[in-house]
């Protein structure tokens, strides 16, 4: 019941039309200079690409994250038969349907393991720990393990993208069926697959080192991003008058709850590691802190508690911030920033132990960034941008905020 | 009935949200401070209809927060480093990452105090009786009937204006309803 009008999909362009493929050829082309300038710049290093090879870890599970967290929001807003995010879940759908060219940019990741990860060293390898650990972490079992991690992921992503744009024709309710049938499963596969994967993409680069926070931490991480990523797509969207009078204050409202929640997620879990090693205080444990801690690196520590707990928790509170279009993209883009810097903070210091930073960092920023965010408009340019054959999209247009 | 029954206000009774919807914001137009919308569900927008402004309990919440947050870090410091000072697998004696959980526990505890009891006392709860309770019709007000009622109280309340401008409404009766029902 609203004092106003219900919002209606027929009011509202909710199709890319001709800004799709122009957005896709920017990005596109921003993407690949993005990855030759790091390339160049890496074989500059003189280092055999190993600085590179980090750079690119460093991005790649940045942007992994962040589509990841879309695989997971999906089945959660399914299984929880969620009516309120309908009208922005094309989007999630498309950021977790990239997953196929995340499968192709993962090759640089599997090619240059031997620069990064520890277990290819051969002095690590051959400590009696290892020993024990080679039966797993090895470059053979290591590949098949992506090729599994990306089956699922793939077939999930895919699966929930495609049906769900089925629906558009038809609006047939089976559809909705279909996909609540599915998503404990796909709950509980990803929710293994992408631990399973943490450890191997950024845990194993130190192979000694182990925590079983690791894969909750990685994994909400890149949720958080997600929804500060999908707020700037929705506000980005209604700048060029699409989604215009759908998309209301009371969506953005949840959205910001969201980031809110999970900015403090993420801190509960990054303390919750780190607390538990530093009291214990046994040496196989605090040595990946000790690193971090030290030469420099200390001041990124301290940064990434300011910068990705504190200040975006202090500053999505209250419920004006979570209203204000302006607040809330400039905490969206902090957010991102501010996760960006703590992956910096968890990949590159295996590399070097005194505080480095290199412009490659950014360069492969863009690189990869560009290639995922061409990927996401060329599925966003495909269909429609809303689910316009979900039988929740009227309550969803109705929702408002008690 | 008692000559001498208090007035406590005037009941008006409606059959559609959307009639009640547009009386309230008549009602919230003619400037009464002391009146309120009684509805068997929530109805959207009505916060808007009736002018509501924002509620001051967040307000009470994040100071109470921060009380605990303040609290739990001098209860810590002056137990472990200045009261009783033990040191304990080597730790400092006022090591800010062992007090964390601590500190995070007596935020939580205390905003969800002020939360909750705060709410009670904006609501002016615990209350076991109210005037409505005597009033029929008002038994409606829990399954197919919205009710507006100002309150004798009000600066602007006049028995017999009151009773004109509600019954101009849409509703279907208007009533008194008085402080306690002496029969």
């Amino acid at each position: 019941m609203s004092h106003h009008h219900v919002p209606s999909v027929e009011d509202t362009k909710i199709t890319m039309d001709g800004l799709g493929s122009k957005v896709f050829m920017i990005s596109a082309v921003i993407g690949v200079v993005g990855l030759a300038a790091t390339f160049g710049l890496g074989l500059s290093q003189g280092d055999d690409l190993q600085h590179f090879a980090f750079a690119y870890l460093l991005n790649y599970a940045f942007f992994l994250a962040i589509s990841l967290g879309a695989l997971i929001f999906l089945p959660i807003m399914f299984i929880t038969k969620a009516s309120w995010n309908v009208v922005l879940r094309r989007l999630a759908e498309v950021t977790a349907a990239v997953m196929p060219l995340m499968a192709i940019l993962a090759i640089p990741v599997i090619i240059f393991a031997g620069k990064v990860y520890g277990w290819n060293d051969p002095v690590v390898a051959a400590s009696h720990a290892m020993s024990h650990k080679a039966g797993y972490l090895n470059q053979t079992a290591f590949t098949i393990r992506w090729v599994i991690y990306f089956a699922i992921w793939s077939g999930y992503a895919l699966f929930f993208w495609r049906t769900s744009a089925a629906q558009d024709k038809t609006g047939d309710l089976k559809y909705t069926r279909r996909l609540e049938n599915f998503s404990g499963f796909a709950i509980m596969a990803c929710a293994m697959s992408i631990a399973a994967a943490s450890f191997d993409l950024l845990m194993s680069v130190d192979p000694l080192w182990f925590s079983t926070m690791f894969g909750v931490l990685y994994w909400s991480g890149g949720f958080v991003t997600f929804f500060a990523v999908l707020t700037l797509a929705l506000l980005g969207l209604q700048n060029t008058g699409r989604m215009t009078n759908i998309v209301s204050p009371e969506h953005f409202h949840d959205l910001g709850k969201l980031m809110f929640a999970f900015t403090f997620f993420w801190g509960y879990i990054a303390f919750s590691q780190f607390m538990l090693y530093w009291y214990a205080n046994i040496p196989e444990e605090t040595s990946w802190y000790l690193v971090r801690t030290r030469e420099g690196w200390d001041m990124i520590a301290y940064g990434t508690l300011f910068a990705t707990l504190l200040f975006p928790f202090l500053g999505l509170v209250s419920r004006f911030a979570k209203r204000s279009r302006k607040m809330l993209a400039f905490w969206a883009v902090w957010i991102i920033a501010a996760q960006w810097l703590n992956m910096y903070w968890v990949v590159i210091p295996e590399f070097s132990e005194t505080l480095t930073f290199n412009p490659m960092y950014v360069t492969c920023f863009v690189g990869i960034g560009g290639l995922w965010f061409a990927g996401i408009v060329k599925l966003a340019s495909s269909t429609s941008l809303v689910p316009t054959g979900d039988p929740r999209l009227e309550e969803s247009l109705r929702f408002e905020n008690a | 009935m008692s000559t001498d029954a208090k007035l406590y206000g005037l009941l008006t009774e409606f059959d559609s949200a959307s009639v009640l919807m547009k009386a309230a914001a008549k009602c919230r137009d003619e400037g009464f401070k002391n009146w309120d919308v009684h509805t068997p569900f929530p109805v959207h927008g009505m916060d808007e209809a009736m002018g509501i402004r924002g509620t001051r309990l967040p307000f009470i919440v994040l100071v109470s927060g921060f009380t605990g947050l303040g609290l739990a870090t001098l209860m810590q410091w002056w137990m472990n480093a200045v009261d009783y000072p033990f040191i304990i697998s080597g730790k400092p004696l006022f090591g800010i990452p062992a007090n964390v959980p601590i500190m995070f526990e007596l935020t939580v505890l205390l905003s969800a105090f002020a939360a909750f009891f705060g709410m009670w006392i904006l609501n002016g709860l615990p209350r076991w009786y109210h005037p409505l309770f005597t009033n029929r019709r008002f038994r409606r007000a829990t399954q197919d009937r919205y009710f507006i009622v100002v309150e004798a109280k009000d600066p602007k309340f006049n028995l017999e204006k009151t009773r004109d401008f509600l019954a101009a409404l849409g509703g279907s009766v208007v009533e008194e309803v008085n402080e306690s029902a002496e029969d």
